[in-house]
C-alpha cells in the first residue's frame, strides 16, 4: 500500500479543559477528495488547522508524505489552503494574489506569471487578473482563493467550508467545479463541511466527526446506506428510528416507509417490518406527500414516524385519522450499534457493509 | 443637504453654532495678521504683509519652528515604533490581559498633561538629570502613544486575521508575512496616527511649557512668551502661517487617506 498523503496518529487538541480533537487517527488517501463532515464544534476545522500547521496538537503526530510534520510551521508544509473568508490580500491584484505563493518560493517572474495565469485559467477567471479582490463577486473571490492555493502545486489542498458563503445555486455549481479541478490536477484534497449533501456528492472518502472523535468513515456509497449509529443516521437524514423485536435499533428513511391500507395483502418478504399506524398529519409537497404517523414499534414502544408517499402513486395518500399499515422492507432498515459510538477505523469502508 | 436642515432645525442650528464658535476666532486672528498697523486690533488698519515678513525674520520663532518640527517628528516616530508592536500584540497575540495592556497605553489620554509634565520634570530632569530635549521627547512620545496604538489598531481590527495565516500557508515566514501583508494592512492607520501624532505634538502647550529651557523651546511656548511681552500682530502672522501649514497637511491627508479613515480610527 502506498504512503497516505497525510496521516494523523492519535492526535489530540485541548483548549484549556475543552478537548476539541480527541485521539483521532486518520489517513488521507493520495489523489482523492476526503471530506471531514460534522456539526459545528465537532473538531473538523481544528483537525484541518492542525494539518495546515496553524495549530499544534496537544499530543499525537501528524505525518505528511510519511514525514513527521507535527511541529513544522505552515510555511514549510507546502500546502494550499482556501479559507472560509477566502482571505484574499486586498492590496494586491488578483494575479498577484495568485502569484503570492510562487513569489515566496522565489519562482522567476516569467514562470510565475505563466503559472498564475494558468491557475486563473483553471478556475475560469483568466480575464480578471488585473482586478482587485474587492471588485469581484463572492463566487469569483472563491475561485481566486482556489487558484491561489492550487498555483503552488501543493502536496495537499485544504478547503475550510469553502462553499458556505455562496448562495444556494452557486454552491451546487461549485461542488462540481471543485471536483473537476481535483480530477484535472490530481491533487489530494481535504474539505471541511457541515453539509451532508456536499460531502455525499463530492467525497471519495468521507469522515464523520462528533465531539472530537471520528464516528464513521468510508466512501459515501458505503456510509450512506449503513450509518454506524443514531448520530450518523440523523446527520445523514434518517428520520425514523424504531426498536426491532430482537432489541436492536434500526433507522429507516421516510421514502422507504410504505403506507398501505389496513387490510392490504402483505406481498413483501416475511421479514419486512409491518406496523399498524394512525395518520396524524398529511403535508402535500408537489412531488411527494409527507405523512406523519403514530405507531407502535416491534418492541412495543410508541413512535412517531414520517413516510414519504409519492404523489403519483396509484394508492391515494391517506387522510388524517385513518388507520393504516406501514411497511418497512427489511433491506431498507439500517441497523445501528446500540451503545455510544466506538470510533471506527478511519479508512475501513469494508467494516461498514 | 437642505432637506436635512429642514427636518432637523435644532441639529442644524447647533452645527452652525459649532462652526461659528470654532471658525470666527480664527478669522479674527487671520484678519489681524494682515494689518498695516502696529497693534493686535480688529478691524485691522490697512492691508499689508509686513508682519509675515517680521515673523519669518524673527529668529526665536524660526528656531522654535525647527525645534518643534524636530520634536514632533521624533516623538511621532518613537510613538509608532513603540505603539505598533503593542497593537500587534493586542490584536493578534495570544497574551493574557490584552485589555489591560491596551488600557495602559491609552492612559495618557486621561491623565492631565500638567501632571505628566510635572512628574517628568521631577523624575527625569531633576532626578535623573536628563536634558530637557530628551525629557520633552519622552513626554511627547507618551502623549502620542494612545494615537499610535488606537488608530493603527483600528486598521488591524478591520483586517481579516486569516490574511496572515494565508500568507504563512503560501510559504511566507512570519517576518515576510508581516512585511508583505500585515504592514500594507496597517498603512492607512500608520499614516493617520502619524499625522494626528505630529499635529498633537506640534501644538502641545502644557508639557512643553513645564519642560522648557532657554536652549530648547517649542513654537507654541515661544509664541506664548512673546504675547506676554509684546502686543504686536507678529504673533497673529505666525499663527496664520502655522494654520496654513496645518491646512496643507489636512488636505494632503484627506486626499491620500481620507478623513473618514483617519477619524474613524478613533471612534471605533
Amino acid at each position: 500500500m502506498t504512503t497516505p498523503a497525510a496521516e494523523l496518529v492519535g492526535v489530540t487538541q485541548r483548549f484549556g479543559s475543552f478537548t476539541a480533537v480527541d485521539a483521532v487517527d486518520l489517513r488521507i488517501p493520495r489523489g482523492r477528495l476526503t471530506t471531514l463532515l460534522g456539526p459545528s464544534g465537532c473538531g473538523k476545522t481544528t483537525t484541518l488547522r492542525m494539518l495546515a500547521g496553524y495549530a499544534t496538537p496537544t499530543s499525537g503526530r501528524i505525518l505528511i508524505d510519511g514525514q513527521d510534520a507535527t511541529r513544522t510551521p505552515p510555511e514549510k508544509r507546502d500546502l494550499g489552503m482556501v479559507f472560509q473568508s477566502y482571505a484574499l490580500f486586498p492590496h494586491l491584484t488578483v494575479a498577484d494574489n495568485v502569484a503570492y505563493g510562487l513569489t515566496m518560493r522565489k519562482v522567476p517572474a516569467p514562470e510565475r506569471r505563466r503559472r498564475a495565469a494558468e491557475a486563473l485559467e483553471l478556475v475560469g477567471l483568466g480575464h480578471l487578473g488585473d482586478r482587485r479582490p474587492k471588485q469581484l463577486s463572492g463566487g469569483q473571490q472563491q475561485r481566486v482563493a482556489l487558484a491561489r492555493a492550487v498555483a503552488v502545486r501543493p502536496r495537499l489542498l485544504l478547503l475550510d467550508e469553502p462553499l458556505s458563503n455562496l448562495d444556494a445555486r452557486l454552491r451546487v455549481q461549485m461542488r462540481a467545479e471543485i471536483r473537476r479541478i481535483q480530477s484535472e490536477t490530481g491533487l489530494t484534497v481535504v474539505l471541511v463541511t457541515h453539509d451532508q449533501d456536499e460531502a455525499l456528492e463530492m467525497s471519495d472518502e468521507m469522515v464523520l466527526m462528533r465531539a472530537g472523535k471520528v464516528v464513521q468513515s468510508g466512501a459515501p456509497r458505503d456510509v450512506f446506506p449503513a450509518p454506524a449509529d443514531r448520530f450518523v443516521a440523523e446527520f445523514l437524514g434518517y428520520e425514523n428510528f424504531l426498536t426491532l423485536a430482537d432489541g436492536r435499533e434500526a433507522a429507516v428513511r421516510p421514502e422507504h416507509l410504505r403506507v398501505v391500507t389496513a387490510d392490504a395483502p402483505l406481498d413483501g418478504r416475511a421479514d419486512d417490518v409491518v406496523l399498524d399506524a394512525v395518520v396524524r398529519d398529511v403535508a402535500y409537497r408537489g412531488v411527494d406527500v409527507l405523512v406523519t404517523l403514530d405507531a407502535t414499534d416491534p418492541a412495543g414502544t410508541a413512535v412517531r414516524l414520517v413516510a414519504d408517499h409519492r404523489a403519483e402513486d396509484e394508492t391515494p395518500a391517506p387522510s388524517p385519522g385513518a388507520r393504516v399499515r406501514l411497511v418497512a422492507p427489511r433491506a431498507r432498515l439500517a441497523l445501528l450499534t446500540p451503545a455510544a459510538p466506538a470510533a471506527a477505523p478511519a479508512t475501513a469502508p469494508e467494516g461498514n457493509r | 443637504m437642505s432637506g436635512t436642515r429642514l427636518r432637523h432645525p435644532v441639529a442644524a442650528a447647533l452645527a452652525v453654532a459649532g462652526y461659528v464658535i470654532m471658525i470666527v476666532p480664527i478669522g479674527f486672528v487671520v484678519a489681524t495678521a494682515f494689518t498695516a498697523g502696529s497693534t493686535l486690533r480688529f478691524p485691522p488698519e490697512g492691508l499689508s504683509l509686513t508682519w509675515f515678513g517680521e515673523a519669518v525674520a524673527y529668529s526665536p520663532f524660526m528656531e522654535a519652528v525647527v525645534s518643534s518640527l524636530e520634536l514632533a517628528a521624533l516623538a511621532t516616530a518613537l510613538a509608532l515604533v513603540l505603539g505598533v508592536p503593542v497593537t500587534l500584540a493586542v490584536h493578534r497575540g495570544r497574551i493574557p490581559g490584552r485589555g489591560l495592556l491596551e488600557g495602559l497605553f491609552l492612559s495618557p489620554l486621561v491623565v492631565p498633561e500638567l501632571v505628566v509634565g510635572l512628574a517628568l520634570y521631577q523624575q527625569l530632569m531633576i532626578g535623573l538629570h536628563l536634558d530637557n530635549f530628551t525629557t520633552l521627547l519622552l513626554g511627547h512620545t507618551a502623549l502620542l502613544l494612545p494615537y499610535a496604538v488606537r488608530v493603527t489598531g483600528a486598521s488591524l481590527a478591520l483586517a481579516d486575521p486569516a490574511l496572515e495565516e494565508a500568507a504563512r500557508g503560501l510559504g511566507a515566514s512570519p517576518v515576510r508575512a508581516f512585511f508583505t501583508v500585515t504592514l500594507p494592512m496597517l498603512r492607512p492607520g500608520l499614516v493617520s496616527a502619524g499625522l494626528l501624532g505630529f499635529v498633537t505634538s506640534f501644538n502641545n502647550v502644557p508639557l512643553s511649557l513645564l519642560l522648557q529651557t532657554r536652549d530648547f523651546r517649542t513654537l507654541p511656548v515661544t509664541m506664548l512668551d512673546y504675547v506676554q511681552q509684546s502686543y504686536d500682530p507678529m504673533v497673529a502672522a505666525a499663527s496664520t502661517l502655522v494654520l496654513a501649514a496645518t491646512v496643507v497637511v489636512a488636505v494632503v491627508a484627506e486626499r491620500t487617506v481620507g478623513f473618514a479613515k483617519i477619524f474613524g480610527g478613533i471612534n471605533r
